[in-house]
């Protein structure tokens, strides 16, 4: 019999959840942040890069607003005020705010200040416009544009330039473990005997190093003052409070004094030492998808001591772990940043900055938390934790942060159970990853076999090795990001000509029609690509070095593994592991047009190569019984048809082994993934293509086949996607299977899907989840979304609340491929 | 080997056939049934003739391909209708409509259209290439599942599906067969050792309502359960509970008291509740859903009547 996991929530639990449901329609922007960064910054101006990074910081955990809201079990936002809204003034552009905090007053009021939005007083807009006149020459473009070459700007990829200005390098597992186990004081220790050695022997050469330590000693500093200040206001709370709060006001006061400088004695001192560190890290900056991995590793054993010792129940054990999920995912960045007119549209039409955030895919921070696994000799790392965690998710239904959990021979029956069971509410949480692919991929990227075994996974579904490797996926830009295979299936049929613009690149390449063979063009694809992705990896390491001079990571060096140790910062090759990471997509399309060519063009000859390239300059305009007989024709990737899928296998070889050769900043790797974000919105930029698709349609998701063409059901579905190599995709990989409630009612369809998911695995699957979504469901949601609050649904590498996706993205999710029994 | 050339009817395969018996499964579903159940979701199983289906949706007007379906059809049984919107841009398309009395089924129509608007529900095969294609989905096996042959009424074909299982016996997959009962006793005993599991049916203990609602009397149905009960088969019996047909506590007490008698036989009794996804596919043929007024059974209904099957000590479950 399937166990019963529907045990109650506590009401107080129940209480945080309506808040922040209530909350995210009255949102705040975080400016005391970007208050408190630009006075420095401009009063600091030549100090060290790193220790002003470090000054700032101090200032802030000195100077920051504390606030406690009388229901709170856990303390600490980034900002003032609960899930208050980031951003980052120093990569937000001035321009950005000259229109829009600098439009008429009328327009400004009907965009920030009504319910709704996310306020924005007078005071703080006066002052964020005035602030941006200061960063104007001295935020992260200033400094990339002091230092990029004019190709980076002038050519195709200039887009890559720009992208850099929106973004800090981020997507890493943080040393969390290292917080809860060790705590700032012994950093602190260590911090102060290496600039004793240095002090004994000054050189030029390790100048930095001791400018380095300082700065930690000042990290360490700042993240003990801040946590006393939270017991400070603790205290000052007890003494009007309730009998029973203030006894747990008081209680708190004495952890947030030891802890995040001492190891945690306790479930809850490590949760509010997780916390108090995720506020520093989004303080410094919105890195983007700092992902607590392993958590369950070392927060299990405080909790099973905490309940063997009688010191919490069961009860209470799980009242924390919902309420850490609750408060993780408070982390909300401004993303896309939207105009104003975006806003009073959205106003008028009752949606919220929240809704338009991600195009309404709520991704928040690209945060993810991984849980289960192995410990580093090997054995199984499963715990009490693991169970409560999963079950939060299973009773809180949040879209973020993401979910992960690795599975491998020793995952228990109960954990696979209860993952499965999470799975059926909470469309894609948890993605399944296999540790059998996984670790042995990351030892070929030169990890050590115990540290291989303790990867997390961030942002999407991307692995690094938790708290040792800064993994920086999103120092990758245009070309590898998203896109790149398929701009390069458009330069493959069009030579220069870029279809949807228009425009003529510079170039001598082919047009569909002037190949001989077939040969000839997978050669030209190669060859468009390796210089695509050559390009690529320069960039990247001159993106890493704009880093590395002027914008360091002082509060992620303090705990990654590698930096004390060596002296060094993140940025500047400190820890224990490089690596950058990047992605490409769309491997459905690229397969089927290759196959459409190959098939009809060359093989068959049933169709000359200038009438598919006519039919594709004019987007298929006039040519739709071609396009019928290609769509209704042709067997295509995601049905087990060798013949495509060996296509989809080749693509996929070439373009995830030519990166893994590509060196990366600090000496490590390029790692490739083959998820994105943006299928649908990536579509809308796709010109026509061989397999059938119109211009603008979307494009098939990540791994996954294209949505409409799937026939053979869900097992041939996943036997194509075994087929791609990937244990090369040390980026990871994203399977997105949607099932009707039908295929999973009932104990033994949950034993099968467990079963599929095995299978698929040992096939050489990376990656596996799965929504379950009746179409009906969905469309009742549309037309009554208040009904369907709670409706999560698994996009391509994140999961949203279906009623917040754009209309478009509803419609896609609903045609994508159902599987029916 | 000779059987490899066997040539069946089917109309569909089926991979992740999850309530098709234990383990991951691919099944395959044989065209043609001597039974009319009114419940039935796959009308298109029934005939053993291969049927003209239509999906107007996917039609793309006959503007488009200038009449080919149409003009393809020698009986003049498709006629072109006003035009309707398009489903894209704003102008009309003219789509067809089929003339069942005058269509022969001689499927011309389908070759000519090219969207695929108009399908044939069924093709010939051989086990060769039934075999070909399951096989494919062996990695998915591993914990007992394995190929059920469907219907339709599978032993209707007989020397297919008898091959087909030799076929698959020999390469050492676990078969299930989905059956009806509605079968030569003699048949079932050819069969019997290449088959692992079979999947039966009982849909009601009352012959002459059995008749009313299937067309044909249990009898045989019954006796050769027991046959096969009595020579050595495992039995996983399926009793679909339709609301006001087969769901009165009698009958169902009957079910459970001979699934019972059949012994240790019985491995599994699964209960499956009524359901309407079937409807869609009548359309698609041109043919009338007959059950307009049943509903799908409460989930309460089928908790009670589970627990009625398990009170006769038998291992039951829902789905």
């Amino acid at each position: 019999m399937a166990t019963n996991f529907d045990y109650p929530i506590s009401t107080r639990v129940q209480d945080l959840r309506d808040k922040r449901n209530r909350i995210n329609k009255d949102l705040h922007l975080n400016v005391e942040r970007n208050r408190i960064l630009t006075e420095y910054y401009k009063t600091h101006l030549h100090q060290y890069p790193i220790l002003k990074r470090a000054g700032y910081l101090y200032e802030w955990c000195a100077t920051r607003e504390i606030n406690i809201d009388d229901d709170d079990i856990f303390l600490g936002d980034a900002g003032p005020h609960t899930r208050t809204v980031h951003f980052d003034i120093e990569q937000t552009g001035a321009m950005w705010f000259r229109s829009n905090f600098g439009d008429t007053d009328e327009r400004f009021r009907a965009a920030w200040q009504v319910p709704g939005s996310v306020w924005v007083s007078d005071e703080e807009r006066a002052y964020l416009l005035e602030a941006a006149d200061f960063w104007e020459e001295n935020d992260i473009g200033a400094t990339a544009r002091g230092l990029f070459p004019d190709e980076f700007f002038d050519g195709p990829m200039g887009m890559f330039a720009k992208f850099l200005n929106g973004s800090y390098p981020g997507h890493f597992n943080p040393n969390y473990e290292k917080v809860v186990q060790v705590g700032f004081g012994a950093v602190r220790e260590q911090a102060k005997a290496k600039l004793a050695e240095i002090k004994a022997h000054t050189t030029t050469d390790n100048v930095r190093q001791d400018i380095f330590y300082r700065a930690m000693v000042k990290m360490c500093d700042a993240i003990t003052l801040m946590s006393r200040r939270y017991a400070e206001k603790c205290r000052e709370l007890a003494a009007t409070a309730t009998p029973e709060r203030a006894a747990e006001l008081l209680r708190m006061a004495d952890s947030c004094e030891w802890i995040p400088e001492h190891p945690a004695r306790n479930f809850w001192e490590g949760i509010q030492a997780i916390l108090f560190y995720q506020n520093l890290l989004t303080a410094e900056g919105v890195h983007w998808a700092d992902s607590p991995a392993l958590i369950d590793s070392y927060l299990g054993p405080l909790a099973e001591n905490d309940i063997a010792t009688g010191a919490i129940t069961r009860e209470t054990a799980q009242d924390y772990a919902d309420a850490f999920l609750l408060q993780i995912g408070n982390q909300i960045i401004m993303f896309p940043k939207p105009n104003n007119d975006q806003l009073i549209e959205a106003h008028k039409n009752g949606k919220t900055l929240y809704d338009l955030q991600g195009g309404g895919q709520n991704i928040a921070a690209g945060s993810l938390i991984t849980l289960g696994g192995q410990k580093r000799d090997g054995t199984g790392d499963y715990n009490l934790a693991t169970e409560l965690f999963l079950l939060a998710y299973y009773r809180m239904r949040v879209a973020e942060p993401s979910l992960a959990l690795r599975v491998n021979k020793h995952t228990p029956a109960r954990i696979w159970e209860l993952g499965i069971a999470v799975s059926k509410r909470c469309g894609g949480f948890p993605q399944f990853n296999n540790d059998d692919i996984i670790i042995p991929q990351q030892v070929e990227k030169g990890v050590a076999l115990e540290d291989a075994r303790r990867y997390g996974v961030f942002g999407c579904v991307e692995p690094a090795i938790a708290g040792m490797e800064w993994s920086m996926a999103s120092n990758c830009g245009a070309f590898g990001g998203g896109i790149g295979m398929l701009q390069t299936m458009q330069n493959v049929i069009h030579g220069n000509r870029d279809p949807q613009s228009g425009m003529e690149r510079p170039g001598n390449a082919k047009k569909l029609y002037e190949y001989e063979t077939f040969d000839e063009l997978k050669a030209e694809f190669v060859r468009i690509a390796s210089a695509g992705l050559d390009n690529m990896a320069r960039m990247n390491h001159f993106a890493a070095y704009t880093f590395e001079a002027e914008w360091p990571a002082p509060s992620v060096s303090v705990m990654m593994e590698g930096c004390m140790e060596s002296g060094k910062d993140v940025t500047w090759g400190g820890a224990k592991y490089n690596g950058t990471g990047t992605m490409t997509n769309g491997i459905g399309v690229i397969a089927d047009s290759l196959y459409t060519i190959k098939k009809l063009c060359f093989d068959d000859k049933t169709l000359s190569t200038r009438e598919l390239y006519d039919a594709l300059v004019a987007d298929w305009e006039g040519y739709e019984l071609l396009r019928q007989r290609i769509l209704n024709e042709l067997t295509f990737y995601g049905n087990d048809n060798d013949e495509v899928d060996e296509l989809a296998a080749w693509v996929t070889d070439f373009w995830l082994g030519y990166t893994n050769t590509l060196a990366g900043p600090n000496h490590g790797h390029v790692n490739m993934g083959i998820l994105d974000l943006a299928w649908v919105s990536g579509g809308k930029r796709t010109w026509a293509t061989p397999d059938g698709r119109k211009n603008g349609e979307p494009l098939s998701p990540s791994a996954d086949p294209r949505q409409d063409v799937v026939k053979n059901g869900p097992l041939s579905y996943v036997k194509s996607v075994a087929k791609l190599p990937w244990s090369k995709a040390r980026c990871g990989g994203a399977i997105n299977i949607r099932m009707d409630a039908n295929s999973v009612r009932g104990d033994e369809a949950t034993a099968k899907v467990q079963e599929l998911i095995q299978s698929f695995f040992e096939m050489g699957g990376i990656q596996f989840c799965f929504t379950v979504a009746d179409t009906e469901v969905m469309r009742a949601a549309q037309k009554n979304p208040q009904d369907y609050q709670d409706l999560i649904v698994r996009i391509a590498g994140f999961s949203a609340y279906f009623t917040h996706l754009a209309f478009d993205d509803q419609e896609n999710y609903i045609q994508k491929y159902e599987i029916a029994v | 080997m000779e059987y490899e050339n066997a040539v069946g009817h089917i109309y569909d395969i089926q991979g992740y056939a999850v309530h098709d018996g234990p383990g991951i499964r691919t099944t395959v579903y044989t065209k043609g049934c001597p039974l009319r159940c009114l419940w039935c979701h796959s009308p298109e199983s029934q005939r053993h003739e291969f049927e003209l289906g239509y999906l107007p949706l996917k039609c793309l007007g006959v503007e488009l391909c200038q009449n080919a379906c149409v003009n393809a059809c020698p009986e003049g049984a498709l006629t072109i209708n006003e035009p309707v919107q398009a489903l894209k841009g704003s102008g009309t398309i003219q789509k067809v409509s089929i003339d069942r009395e005058k269509c022969t089924g001689c499927l011309k129509c389908v070759d000519a259209c090219i969207p695929k608007s108009l399908y044939s529900a069924g093709w010939n095969t051989t086990v060769d290439e039934v075999y070909n294609r399951v096989i494919k989905d062996r990695g998915f096996f591993q914990n007992g599942g394995g190929i059920t042959i469907s219907g339709g009424e599978a032993m209707a074909q007989f020397e297919f599906t008898l091959n087909l299982a030799k076929r698959l016996k020999d390469s050492g997959i676990h078969i299930c067969l989905d059956t009806t009962g509605f079968a030569a006793e003699d048949q079932l005993a050819e069969i019997l050792p290449y088959i692992d599991l079979f999947l039966y049916d009982l849909k009601h203990m009352d012959t002459v309502k059995h008749k009313n609602l299937t067309g044909v009397g249990n009898e045989l149905i019954l006796s050769n359960a027991r046959f096969l009960a009595e020579h050595g088969a495992a039995l996983q019996i399926r009793v679909p509970v339709i609301p006001k047909l087969n769901d009165g506590e009698e009958n169902l007490r009957r079910a459970a008291e001979f699934c019972a008698s059949l012994g240790d036989a019985v491995t599994l009794v699964q209960l499956l509740p009524y359901h309407k996804s079937g409807r869609m596919k009548y359309e698609r043929l041109g043919w009338k859903y007959k059950l307009t007024n049943v509903e799908p059974p409460d989930d309460e209904f089928m908790q009670k009547a589970l627990e009625l099957f398990q009170g006769y000590g038998l291992n039951a479950q829902l789905h």
